[in-house]
């Protein structure tokens, strides 16, 4: 069955009704999923019609909420996307190819947690927070603390991700770099880096993991000035796969280059400021 | 049909009621229920945009959406951008420049351009690259494709 509920209440009800129901949002990877048979859910819940869903909206304390049903598209044209937030801006525009952006959603991205995505790295080097509706409610957590692992995410069972939250705008730059075969493919390696005038910076990998990398150690090292250090450590700390895209030691190599280069980028426009 | 789903879709301006699966994509309800056939099973997978069509006027995968969840939004088919008398400017574009080798991937290649002439009608190459971008063409064959869309567009009034 496809159900097309009008209201949060409603399809949260739905997805904590039946265990094996599943939210689609904008279909891109849940129904490639279903084409190759790798799932068989029991329904689907559409999230088209849940209003609460849709809309950019700046909250009292000048967070902003991105909708789960923002596409990619959207996101990557946001003018409010600038200094560090600018990180979300540039992930957006490398997801895919024009036509896959105007179909896939930031929630949906966000839930399916795939670590070669690029939304996970750029959302955990802004410090956003992910909204989750449930049916005892509405909880906030740290992107940081959201993707667990291949595919896995914080989400308990009927949860569902109704928005994303950036923090406030600050000062500063942000950065996405993406090394992939071609534009649109899935990174081999990216990196996403904020940092703040006020001196917080923050570096994450992606695409070399079950989850987003970052370390304490290596923002220390950055603070610093110590790119090449911190691009050890990072390399040191990835888990990443030998694939079709590149060999896991390849994706180690690149990791210190990759973020120094952005470090150098991020650095300058800090300057020009 | 057991859990079968009555709907009613508005494709190419025409309301077609249907008797659908649930989880039946609009690739599947176009080519096998309506017959209109433009849009192409490459992949079934989003990568290849040979079964692009216009959703609410946006280009989307045909074989991504579920044919239940569009009944909101009007359809174009490639069907429905020409009349039996005339291609559309585009197509004739097309069929002047060459653009044409296997042909698979021109009814989606028609409906990317299609969207993003209706959005930029001047579009410059790179931003005419980047839209064909969202469709492979295994004839490699993107050069004469690009060359149609530029010159039609230069020849077409500011």
């Amino acid at each position: 069955m496809l159900y097309r509920p009008q209201s949060l209440g409603e399809a949260v009800g739905l997805l904590t009704s039946d265990p094996n129901a599943r939210p689609l949002a904008g279909g891109v990877s849940l129904v490639a999923m279903l084409n190759a048979r790798l799932i068989e859910p029991s329904a689907l819940v559409s999230l088209a019609r849940v209003a609460e869903l849709h809309g950019i909206v700046t909250l009292a304390d000048n967070a902003l909420r991105i909708g789960a049903m923002t596409r990619h598209r959207q996101v990557a044209e946001l003018s409010e996307l600038i200094r560090p937030r600018a990180v979300l801006r540039q992930a957006a525009a490398a997801i895919a190819n024009p036509t896959i952006r105007g179909m896939g959603t930031i929630g949906g991205s966000v839930a399916l947690s795939d670590p070669a995505a690029d939304y996970p790295a750029a959302l955990v080097a802004m410090s956003a927070s992910i909204e989750i509706a449930g049916s005892s409610g509405s909880r906030c957590l740290a992107a940081a603390d959201f993707f667990l692992d291949w595919y896995t995410t914080a989400l308990a069972p009927g949860e569902l991700v109704t928005a994303v939250h950036l923090p406030p705008p600050a000062d500063g730059a942000g950065v996405y770099h993406k090394l992939a075969r071609v534009a649109g493919d899935y990174a081999i390696v990216s990196v996403a880096l904020t940092i703040e005038t006020a001196g917080k910076i923050c570096a994450v990998i992606g695409a070399c993991g079950p989850r987003p990398v970052w370390l304490e150690t290596a923002n220390a090292e950055l603070a610093r000035g110590n790119v090449a250090a911190a691009g050890d450590l990072l390399a040191a700390a990835s888990d990443p796969l030998d694939d079709s895209r590149a060999s896991a030691s390849y994706r180690r190599r690149v990791i210190p280059r990759m973020l120094a280069r952005a470090f150098a980028e991020a650095k300058a426009l800090v300057r020009a400021l | 049909m057991i859990g079968s789903m009555d709907v009613m879709l508005t494709v190419n301006g025409e309301q077609r009621a249907l008797r659908i699966e649930p989880f039946e994509t609009l690739l599947s309800s176009l080519r096998d229920r309506l017959r209109l056939t433009a849009a192409k099973r490459g992949c079934n997978q989003g990568v290849c945009g040979a079964c692009s069509v216009l959703i609410g006027g946006q280009p989307a995968r045909a074989c991504l959406s579920l044919t239940a969840n569009c009944v909101d939004h009007e359809i174009t088919t490639v069907e429905g951008l020409s009349t039996p008398l005339a291609l559309s400017p585009l197509q004739t574009a097309m069929v002047r420049a060459g653009a044409i080798q296997c042909g698979f991937c021109t009814p989606g290649m028609l409906i990317t351009l299609t969207a993003l002439l209706e959005e930029r009608a001047h579009p410059t190459r790179e931003e005419i690259r980047v839209a064909v971008s969202s469709n492979i063409c295994r004839c490699t064959g993107y050069q004469k494709i690009i060359d149609a869309v530029a010159e039609m567009v230069e020849t077409s009034p500011a």
